[in-house]
């Protein structure tokens, strides 16, 4: 959309607004195609769309933002988003009180998370920094747990670098010190024959498998290359792994004085000690051999390069995007459009992740109403609690958001997998219609009997009992702000309505309306009515799809 | 097609219980030789991981190869088993899809399973059997499918996991159930005790089976609908045993096999003749510092399947429930300076009443670097594949012999169908 049109949009959205016609309904209503903008071919931004664009790129609509994609258009939006600074989390931790356990530091970590993601600018930074954080995994559930400030240097460090090229994005998550402890590289040693001792293989398998280049061989549009047996044709066999193993060797924290000594020096990138390389020749993917001799610095920058270089990376990490943000069973054409800007941007820069998220919202099948009822994804079960937050301006009134165990409701917390294949697979398929049609549906991978049951529990928890009109608050506890609503409550249809504006952007189906207002009719307080309608909805299958 | 069940009889009882161990357990740590010869083979591959000799726990099988053997030094648990006759060891398991020599994998003469030593692709190996094939389902998924006839009047999915979704119990037609450490989770909004809860239920449930137009909708829905369904017939069905006599260690594993147990207790109220359940356990992993966390790891996996073996016989139920493990894979008997890499074949446990326990089955590997067995690194070639150890359980869980190539499709390629570990 042309910048130069945002006022003429304006002004036919405030028509549109004042000749509605006094219904309540209409805000909810798709604007008639076209608008008044005098020869104008883009269409108007209706509630609706806006709404689907913000749940795909950020953690959450809000009025406000709903109004201001309206405004401007998507793609001013990106521009503008492009260009946010990064929020951090880092300097809001060290202006904490020191924790007193490692504990307590996490729970900080996850403070400053939610403070970002809730209410920092750079909305689509974060949604895709989250995204960077579920793709090149670390997790606080092992050896990082003690480590809760290194760990949010990495997750800056995802953030600084989300708009980033792949492959400085790629070099600074694996220099890292929080991967490098994560994954083992960090005071990986070359081989010694007499103690049988040989090179980690960890951060080699796991940066190939799962970081930049998957097992098996992709087109660009993501589909699998198959051999003339019919098979898949693996990426990389057993001696590539290795030979990346001794690539990795010699690097351990920035500050230590001798390679044993380790500094714990977290927020730094890792140092190398040339006695700890091996400095042999190593044979690498697409028949690259690094010379014999070469240092560690030389040989992870080309080892990397090499990496960053493979064929299956556009497609690998195209698609992995696409399913974190917009659906999880996008066309062979959709991941072939992105994966040609990862390969070229325009200026001839390969994996500018900026025109990569650019590509992958403004894409027809991001932007096009769903016609498919194979359409979409089931939105992260955190992310439809910062979408509940977000939509009401949760807060505490300490000004933090201490919740320290996320996963317990939601199977998912940042940086808390239980392992670096993350809280689920891109390739999950469950039992039943999803699996037979060929499709997948990741978030399916944690949602069952006990876990759907969590979700809807937490959701009940923050909707019922913490929003604004509770008597007695807690000075910690999180509230969202249903004074709006308490305002509308005298008319219920106006308040189920309103609501299903912020929480679906108007997409209410007529059973669910039809329920929610017979819920709301039970209730003799105003309060009861408004927090009625926000959890028929939130708990509703329709609010945790993303069509 | 899959043959009919209907030949075998399904009235009494049986269970198994998967007890999977995410990572890749280092078995040849857990189960070492302890006679001179073998024990000095294993320590210089082993070298600053070995453990010392005279640490191990020694156990004194009915069967012999000749070398004496010791369990970890903190796997009580497992010795004890052991040394009662109510666990044996199957020897050097792994993936394969025919039987592989040392010669036929360095040379490429035999078709391998895809993505050797990678950690998901050995777990869906381990739980799928799948092979070369495209096959999404898990051995006990289609275990349930098979039987599904013949388990018609259960009042639970045959499949239960204590760990959510897995390849294992992943059905054709059957979706397992999964419970939480203290039965089945319930919605909070729908308590009596909620103002307008059953009230909120109602609607939910009509919301539910008006249907949705996506299938990510239709599926979470369904996930609901079974949480509904189930939810109070377990919680009401746990009140009648709060509490078994038997205590359980208080970590991940020894709840979740103690909601197992409790299940198990009251099981007749769900009418039920055969159930498998899914348990996970995870940190095997050890790539790192494992002198320190292999010792943890070892004694809670012994302690936990004492405690549950203890537990079954408590209920009366040690004859018919059968616990066994499975994991990514073995580790390498080289090592990074302080842990171990993805390896291959490894050491699996069976324990219960009906398992010919106090043995050692199948043949033990030699544990040395570039020797026989090490196909390279250290990495050990199994000698007894995943489908032969499922089918073995397969069998006697009630499946048919006509139906068996269906669980574990690359039986066919071996001789031995059965490896004998159960009666």
């Amino acid at each position: 959309m042309d910048l130069k049109l945002a006022p003429i949009l304006t002004i036919s959205l405030l028509l549109l607004t004042s000749c509605g016609g006094g219904g309540s309904s209409g805000s909810g209503t798709p604007p008639p195609p076209g608008g008044g903008g005098g020869g104008s071919t883009d269409p108007v931004i209706s509630v609706a769309e806006a709404h689907r664009f913000l749940r795909q790129a950020s953690f959450g609509p809000t009025p406000t933002e709903v109004a201001n994609v309206r405004d401007i258009g998507f793609e001013a939006w990106i521009d503008q988003q492009l260009l946010e600074q990064a929020s951090l989390q880092l300097p809001y931790m060290d202006d904490l009180p020191e924790p007193e356990n490692s504990r307590e530091g996490q729970t900080n970590r996850l403070d400053a998370w939610f403070q970002n993601v809730l209410n920092g600018e750079d909305q689509l930074r974060q949604r895709v920094a989250f995204a960077l954080s579920e793709i090149m995994v670390i997790s606080d559930q092992g050896n990082l747990f003690n480590f809760p400030n290194g760990m949010a240097d990495y997750y800056d460090k995802l953030a600084l670098n989300a708009f980033a090229n792949y492959p400085d994005l790629l070099k600074t998550v694996t220099l890292t010190p929080a991967m490098g402890r994560y994954l083992s590289m960090l005071g990986n040693q070359k081989p010694d024959k007499t103690l049988n001792i040989r090179p980690d293989e960890n951060y080699a398998r796991e940066v190939m498998q799962l970081f930049s280049i998957g097992l098996v061989m992709l087109n660009n549009d993501g589909s699998i290359i198959l051999a003339q047996n019919d098979q898949p044709i693996p990426t990389y066999d057993q001696d590539v792994i290795e030979a990346f193993a001794h690539v990795f060797t010699g690097w351990t924290f920035y500050g230590s004085e001798t390679f044993n000594q380790p500094s714990y020096i977290f927020r730094r990138p890792m140092i190398a000690f040339q006695e700890y390389h091996d400095e042999g020749e190593k044979f690498l993917l697409n028949d690259v051999i690094l010379p014999a001799g070469q240092s560690a610095e030389d040989d992870l920058d080309a080892a990397l390069e090499n990496i960053s270089n493979h064929a299956n990376v556009p497609p690998f990490i195209s698609r992995q995007l696409i399913q974190r943000l917009v659906t999880a069973n996008p066309s062979p054409d959709y991941i072939e459009r992105v994966s040609e800007v990862f390969i070229d941007d325009g200026s001839g820069t390969r994996g500018n992740l900026g025109a990569v998220v650019k590509t992958i919202l403004l894409d027809p099948e991001a932007r096009a109403e769903p016609t498919s009822d194979t359409s979409g994804k089931l939105t992260e079960p955190l992310l439809r609690l910062t979408s509940i937050w977000r939509a009401f301006n949760a807060s505490a009134e300490n000004d933090r958001y201490l919740f320290a165990y996320p996963e317990y409701s939601f199977s998912q917390a940042p940086l808390r997998a239980d392992s670096v294949f993350n809280f689920f697979r891109p390739e999950f398929a469950p039992t039943g219609e999803i699996g037979k049609l060929g499709l997948v549906s990741p978030e399916m991978q944690i949602t069952n009997e006990t876990t759907s049951v969590l979700v809807n529990n937490y959701l009940a928890l923050a909707i019922f009992l913490q929003h604004s009109a509770v008597a007695e608050k807690e000075v910690d506890t999180i509230y969202i702000d249903i004074e709006p609503e308490l305002a509308i409550a005298n008319q219920p249809e106006d308040l189920v309505d309103h609501v299903a504006e912020k929480l679906l952007g108007g997409n209410l189906s007529d059973e669910l309306r039809a329920e929610t207002l017979a819920m709301m009719q039970r209730w003799d307080s105003l309060e009861g009515k408004v927090v009625e309608a926000i959890y028929m909805i939130a708990a509703s299958p329709e609010f945790a799809t993303l069509q | 097609m899959i043959p009919s069940a209907r030949s075998a009889d399904f009235s009494d009882y049986k269970c198994l219980v998967n007890v999977f161990l995410l990572g890749g357990n280092d078995s040849f740590n857990m189960l070492v030789p302890r006679s001179d010869a073998e024990y000095s083979i294993y320590a210089a591959s082993r070298q600053n991981l070995a453990i010392p000799q005279e640490d191990l726990l020694p156990i004194s099988p009915l069967n012999s190869d000749g070398a004496l053997y010791g369990f970890h030094p903190m796997a009580t648990g497992l010795q004890g088993l052991f040394e009662t006759g109510d666990l044996a060891i199957v020897s050097n398991v792994g993936p394969l899809l025919e039987p592989t020599s040392k010669d036929d994998y360095l040379n490429g003469n035999a078709t391998l399973p895809p993505q050797l030593f990678s950690h998901n692709n050995q777990q869906n190996q381990w739980q799928s059997l799948r092979g070369t094939s495209a096959l999404s389902t898990g051995w006990a998924g289609r275990i349930a499918d098979l039987l599904a006839e013949d388990l018609s009047g259960q009042l639970l999915p045959t499949n239960i996991s204590t760990s959510g979704n897995s390849r294992f119990q992943s059905g054709d037609t059957s979706s397992p159930y999964t419970v939480n450490n203290s039965g089945a989770s319930s919605y909070a909004a729908f308590r009596r005790a909620a103002e307008y809860g059953p009230e909120r239920r109602a609607a939910f449930e009509q919301l539910l089976a008006n249907g949705y137009g996506n299938i990510h909708s239709r599926a979470l829905a369904e996930v609901h609908t079974r949480s509904l369904q189930y939810a109070d017939l377990i919680n009401e069905a746990l009140t009648l045993v709060p509490e078994l006599n038997t205590p359980f260690p208080e970590t991940r594993l020894g709840r979740r096999l103690r909601i197992v147990a409790r299940l198990l207790a009251v099981k007749d109220e769900f009418e039920v003749n055969r159930q498998i359940f899914y348990i996970t356990t995870g940190g095997f992993d050890t790539h790192d510092t494992q002198n320190q966390d292999q010792p943890d790891l070892l004694q809670d996996l012994g302690d936990c399947m004492q405690a549950f073996q203890t537990a079954m016989a408590e209920i009366g139920l040690e004859n018919q429930v059968t616990s066994f493990t499975q994991s990514d894979f073995g580790r390498t008997l080289s090592s990074n300076g302080d842990g171990t890499d993805h390896g291959w074949g490894a050491h699996q446990l069976v324990a219960g009443g009906a398992v010919m326990g106090r043995q050692i089955y199948g043949t033990m590997p030699v544990l040395e670097i570039d020797g026989p067995d090490d196909v390279a690194g250290g990495r050990i070639i199994p000698t007894q594949s995943a489908d032969q150890y499922a089918a073995t359980l397969a069998t006697w869980f009630g499946v048919p012999e006509s139906a068996l190539n269906e669980i574990a499709p690359s039986l066919p390629a071996f001789n031995l169908r059965n490896l004998g570990f159960m009666t």
